[in-house]
């Protein structure tokens, strides 16, 4: 099972635990609506159409309302806490939570006594509390820009609105300065997945993938654009890809379906979430070697 | 007969907030405390202390929501601080241009907007949960007439949304004559 957990901007919103599914407009999960922006609802979007598009079952969902006070956040790590144990989910994705360390804290020990070690990915504040706590080794993947890049290979700040002047200036061409920082300080994941003008895939402190076309630069200013990309990450590891494969494989639909979606800053996240279907149809044979034939998925490409 | 202890998960929070007074600090924890925020009085450490031997320890991350309830109950502090690292959130930003479009970014927050029409094209990067919130109600509003991050937001997130934010409407009321925005200095 694939377990995403996260908040949703609706503040009445229940801890609701449920098999997730995307209409092309919006999320249902135990027939509550959720809208399809910026946040856990697009990473989620992402991962229910990589999921249907590889005909395997589609993510399961740990989501409750917070508008930033928190205590819905607070609930979430407490049922995390209490439950992973007996969920059990081969691939656990932690998003937008409040980060709060000791919490942050329990639910790796929890994690540490399930039946099967999941594969762990974490973005957004997810991402802040698991290194500001020094557990990002525990991790398998993070997906930072380059500001959360700093933030990570920063060994004192515990949110990215503190990283220090010089490494908030670090452009990209010192981004591997930023990345031997952030392994020397612990600060990473085993697996990072860069993401900016150029995408750059890490594994223990090595590139050994970089993403750089097509070309779309305002992608950057696109709300959830960063979401979509750990959604795809997830589900591809879900569907049994190398990890690294599915960082690579995340970061071309993206930057292509940016360029389907002909996207202006004024676009919006399911705009682009909308192409990733045909994305997958005109590409994913050739990239991954994932080559779907009248609903059957093949060992290789035909 | 053995009794197995339960340990309690020490609160690790990230940042203090600093007094001059000891009962100025005992205030703040009570009415923080009956906000549902999770805050300790503590000893803060002496390379921090600002005149008083109590601190009231937070989870830096909800430095906005916090300050603005202390504002609120006219609770005084001297200022808050982060228990490592930087002393003060950055305060320099970013900015690219695409075309009629602007964006400007404040630490790991992104707000584009329309040089014409002010108006706001997205917010994107961040992660705190009050980052889709704040989106949701920035998006399609000009930005002399949308709400600040500063006031509907919670988290760090928040605060640099908000810097990003103060940063556009200035660039956007010194592209040309514009209609002031009532209550806010841009100076």
């Amino acid at each position: 099972m694939m377990l995403i957990c996260g908040t949703v901007p609706i503040k009445d919103f229940p801890l609701t635990l449920g098999e997730v599914r995307f209409d092309g407009e919006s999320l249902a999960i135990n027939d509550l609506k959720i809208p399809c922006t910026q946040g856990t609802a697009a990473l989620i979007s992402a991962a229910c159409i990589t999921c249907e598009y590889l005909k395997i079952d589609p993510p399961q969902a740990l989501l409750v309302g917070d508008i930033g006070e928190g205590k819905g956040s607070r609930s979430l790590y407490e049922y995390l806490i209490k439950n992973v144990y007996t969920l059990s989910p081969d691939v656990l994705v932690l998003h937008y939570i409040l980060p709060v360390m000791g919490l942050m804290r329990k639910v790796c020990e929890s994690v540490e006594r399930c039946p099967k070690r999941p594969i762990m990915i974490a973005d957004a504040s997810s991402m802040y509390a698991a290194k500001a706590a020094g557990l990002a080794t525990r991790f398998d993947i993070f997906t930072p820009d380059l500001s959360e890049m700093a933030f990570l290979a920063d060994t004192e700040a515990t949110h990215p609105a503190y990283i220090s002047r010089h490494l908030f200036n670090t452009d990209i061409n010192h981004v591997h300065t930023l990345i031997e920082n952030a392994y020397q300080n612990k600060g990473a994941s085993k697996l990072l997945l860069i993401k900016g003008s150029t995408d750059y895939v890490v594994k223990d402190r090595r590139i050994i993938n970089t993403i750089a076309e097509p070309d779309i630069p305002e992608l950057g200013a696109i709300g959830g654009t960063g979401d979509t990309i750990t959604g795809m990450v997830s589900a591809f590891a879900w569907a049994g890809l190398e990890l690294h494969e599915a960082a690579i494989i995340a970061a071309k639909t993206n930057r292509v379906a940016g360029r389907y979606a002909k996207a202006t800053p004024a676009t919006k996240v399911w705009g682009i979430i909308s192409h990733l279907p045909k994305v997958f149809k005109d590409n994913l044979c050739e990239w991954s070697g994932v080559c779907m034939k009248t609903g059957v998925r093949d060992q290789g490409p035909v | 007969m053995a009794f197995k202890l339960r340990r309690k998960t020490p609160f690790e929070g990230s940042g203090l907030i600093l007094f001059a007074r000891v009962e100025d600090a005992i205030k703040a924890e009570r009415a923080l405390k009956g906000a549902n925020y999770v805050v300790k009085l503590v000893a803060p450490p002496p390379g921090l202390r600002k005149g008083c031997d109590l601190a009231v320890e937070i989870n830096l991350v909800e430095q906005m929501g916090i300050e603005r309830l202390l504002t609120q109950r006219g609770a005084v502090y001297t200022e808050v601080a982060p228990l490592k690292g930087g002393m003060e959130p950055l305060d320099i930003v970013k900015i690219t241009h695409f075309g009629d479009a602007i964006m400007v970014k404040a630490a790991n927050m992104k707000l584009t907007f329309d040089k014409n029409t002010g108006v706001i094209l997205n917010t994107s990067g961040g992660g705190c949960p009050d980052i889709p919130y704040l989106h949701n109600e920035l998006i399609d509003k000009k930005l002399t007439e949308a709400p600040r991050p500063k006031e509907l937001g919670y988290t760090l997130c928040a605060l640099m949304l908000d810097r990003a934010f103060m940063e556009s409407l200035k660039i956007y009321m010194k592209t040309g004559v514009r209609d002031q925005r009532p209550g806010i200095s841009l100076r």
